[in-house]
Order: C-alpha cells, then structure tokens, then sequence
C-alpha cells in the first residue's frame, strides 16, 4: 500500500488529538491539513517498516510547536503556568449537569501549559507508551514523566475545583 | 504528604494507569492504594480523565474527514467547482456544526457512533454501520442546507454524473416531491467501506430528510427495512445487492417508512411508487 493510502487511515486520529489538543475545529483541522501536506512533502524521508503514526505526531508536534512559537511572538497570552491564575475560577459545582463537565473539559486542557497538554492526551487519549511519547516530542522519557505527573495533577485541580480531594463526577 | 511513606513511586503510579505495570507490581500498588484513600482518590481521578478524554473526542473518529485533509484529493475538490453551493456549504458545516448539534439533537454530543447507551440498535449486523453513519450524517450536515438552496437542473445533472462516476453506477436522487419533500442538496461523503452519497430534501414545513446510498464492498441478499434510532433521529436502512441505502429523519417514523418506500420503489423500479 502507498503511504499515501496509508496516511489517509490516520486522519481521523490525528483529527481527534489535535480537536482536543486546540478545541477549535477549524484551527485543529488547519493543523492536521499543514501536517499531512509536510508528510507528503517528505515521505522519502519516512521509513517503510517503521511506525508512520508516531512519525505523523512528530511532525504534528513540530508544525504545532513552530505555530505556538509564531503565535506567542505576535501575541500576548495568558501564562497558563502563572500561579496568580487561580484554579477555583474554573472550579465544577457539584451537581453540574454533564455537558457542562465535558465542556469544562475542553477549557481545562487550554489551561494546561502546552507541553503538559501534549502528553497528558498522548497518553491519555491516543495511549501511546511513554518511549513512543518521548520519540515524538524529542525530550528524554524522565521529562515525559515530569509532565505527564504535572499535567494530570493540574488538569485533576482544574476540573474538580479548588476542594482537596473533591472526586472527578463523570466516569461513563 | 502521605504519598511519600508509599513505596510506590510517582511514575509507577501513571504506569498503572495507562496499564504498562507489571502484574506483579499492580498488584503492590493495589495494596498500596488500599492503605491510602487520598491516593486512591487521585488515582481514580486520573482513570477518570482517561475516560473523559474519550468520551469527549472519540466521536471526531466517525467525522466524515472533509475533503481538505484527504491526501491525493485534489486540492479543490471537484464537487465544489461543479457546484459552487458546496463551497458555501463546506463552510456552513465547520461553523455550523456546534450550533446544528445543539438545536438537533438537544444534547451536547454528536450521535456517537461508538458505546452510547442512547442508542438503541435494532439490530448488529454489518449495515447497521450504514445506518450509524447516515444518523451521524444527517445531523452533521443537515444545518449546512438552512438556506433553502434549491438544487437546479444542471447542478443536479453535474453531480448526478460526478456521483455516477465515483460510485460506479448511475445513481438519481429520487424524487420525493409527491410526499412533499423537495431535494435541496447532496454530497459525497467518505465512508471506512468506500463513499456514500447523500440527498438532502426538505419538506414543506421545513423539516429535513437525507438519503444515504453506498456501494458496499460485499454483495448482501437484499434485506427488509430495519428501522435505527439515535435521539430524535430515525433511520431506515436497506440493503439492496451492491447498494446500502438509509433514509434519515427527524421526523414522524410512519412518514419516514413511507418515503422510504417511495426511495425503494424508485431506486429500484420493482414497483410503481406508492401512493
């Protein structure tokens, strides 16, 4: 099969990790369309028999990190690692119906620092072992540990508000 | 912190999470969480967000994949250039899809495909995937076609030879104007088993049905109507030999049996239409 064929199988994954990842369907699209036409550009360089999935996220992950840096330099942004940011602000009253829930989901990963997000959903979501996660973003597996920890911790504060220990509401 | 008497280390606590400890040491970290609510509770907490991770992005998996991210698709893709609406239309669907779910569906999610316990299947075979992806469908894009945009013949002739061509047989969109429904739109959708292409009528208090007809890749006997339901949208599924066929509405189930009556018998020309 031509890898061409090939890429068209991942689409639909690389169009769920990037929804969750920007939470704009527009943006998350544009960035899975600039990943498939680098892929295409450069299939030489991908080599038949290995993982074209974890070769797809790594370009993903570049053209993404390479938008964020373009982006932060026009822009100002909310530091989501600022400590003043209080967690509460974006806390889930207890009984809040489940599309709110979900719908918090989507604001709490934006409040992620990006490389958390990054390796909270590639974990979490596309369920790639930690090498593999290592592999595409390009740092050493202790650091994907370190986010992952950072991440989930803050993403669990985040969705079960400021209350210590509050239990997350939603499993299926 | 008590997390810092356990002998569980913090890595091997996200390891047993996503399920690549040992069963041996899972069965330490069992024990370790037994002794400690608090870090069950989190551990809990972190098995909850794997979940909503899913449930909140797995439906983008069953998004009909727009023509833009189809590598090898020309860059603009055919449909649009015979038929300029389908532009618009594209459009209208990235825009329109939150808003079109909201108002159709009158919940938060896309008739998910997978594991909603909303859903009641009739039945589990093969072509009730047809009828998943036509309910999908019909929600999906029935917003694009708020605008009453009236399909006029040399559109529909364009598209009903584009159609042809894709879908290796000649396929015209019944006409339904009798039940008082009026085709206002179609397109191509990419499917796992090959594309569907889908009708859109309107009726004349507004109320829309879409027809989905894909060729399968495995010939099947013909099969009776069987009748899919998600949330307000019902479904009539067929097979006829090659063809899959789906008619989707949100709207009386015993009008929706008789237009797909109407569809069969057309589609077919076994018999006269009905009524």
């Amino acid at each position: 099969m031509d890898v061409r064929d090939e890429l068209m199988e991942h689409v639909p994954r690389l169009r769920r990790y990037a929804r969750a990842l920007i939470n704009n369907r527009d943006l998350a699209d544009d960035l899975v369309q600039d990943t498939l036409e680098r892929a295409l550009g450069r299939t030489e360089m991908f080599q038949a028999g290995t993982d074209l999935r974890a070769w797809l996220f790594t370009i993903m992950h570049n053209v993404f990190a390479n938008q964020a840096r373009k982006a932060s330099s026009r822009a100002v942004h909310v530091a989501v690692d600022d400590e003043s940011v209080h967690e509460s602000e974006f806390a889930v009253p207890a009984q809040q119906s489940r599309s709110l829930e979900m719908r918090d989901l989507d604001y709490a990963l934006q409040r992620l620092p990006v490389e958390q997000r990054e390796v909270v959903l590639l974990v979490g979501l596309e369920e790639m072992s930690y090498a593999d996660v290592a592999l595409a973003l390009n740092v050493p597996i202790g650091t994907v540990m370190s986010r992952l920890s950072r991440g989930r911790e803050r993403l669990r504060a985040l969705m079960a508000g400021s209350q210590p220990g509050a239990k997350l509401q939603v499993v299926r | 912190m008590s997390e810092q008497i356990t002998p569980v280390s913090e890595e091997e606590l996200h390891a047993y999470v996503d399920g690549t400890l040992s069963e041996e040491r899972r069965a330490e970290v069992e024990r370790a969480l037994e002794q400690n609510p608090d870090l069950a509770t989190r551990i809990s907490d972190y098995f909850s967000l794997n979940s909503m991770f899913h449930e909140r992005y797995d439906r983008v998996l069953n998004e009909p994949v727009p023509k833009r991210l189809q590598p090898g698709a020309p860059r603009r893709s055919r449909v649009a250039a015979n038929w300029p609406q389908f532009a618009g239309m594209a459009a209208a669907l990235v825009m329109g899809i939150g808003i079109g779910v909201g108002t159709h569906m009158g919940r938060d999610t896309l008739p998910s495909v997978v594991g909603s316990s909303d859903t009641r299947p009739v039945s589990a075979d093969s072509t009730e995937v047809l009828a998943r992806q036509a309910a999908v469908a019909h929600v999906v894009y029935m917003p694009a076609v708020d605008r009453p945009t009236d399909m006029n013949a040399d559109h529909e002739q364009d598209f009903v030879k584009w159609l042809a061509s894709r879908l290796g047989t000649n396929v015209h969109p019944p006409m339904l104007s009798k039940a008082g429904f009026a085709l206002s739109g179609g397109r191509l959708l990419p499917g796992p088993d090959g594309d569907t292409a889908q009708f859109m009528y309107r009726g004349q208090n507004g109320e829309r049905v879409t027809l989905c007809i894909s060729r399968r890749k495995v010939n099947a006997n013909t099969t009776a109507f069987k009748l899919y339901q998600d949330g307000p949208v019902n479904v009539f599924y067929w097979v006829d030999g090659d063809f899959g066929y789906a008619v989707s509405g949100g709207i009386d189930r015993k009008q929706l049996l008789q237009l797909s009556h109407d569809v069969y018998s057309q589609l077919t020309a076994a018999a006269p239409p009905s009524s």
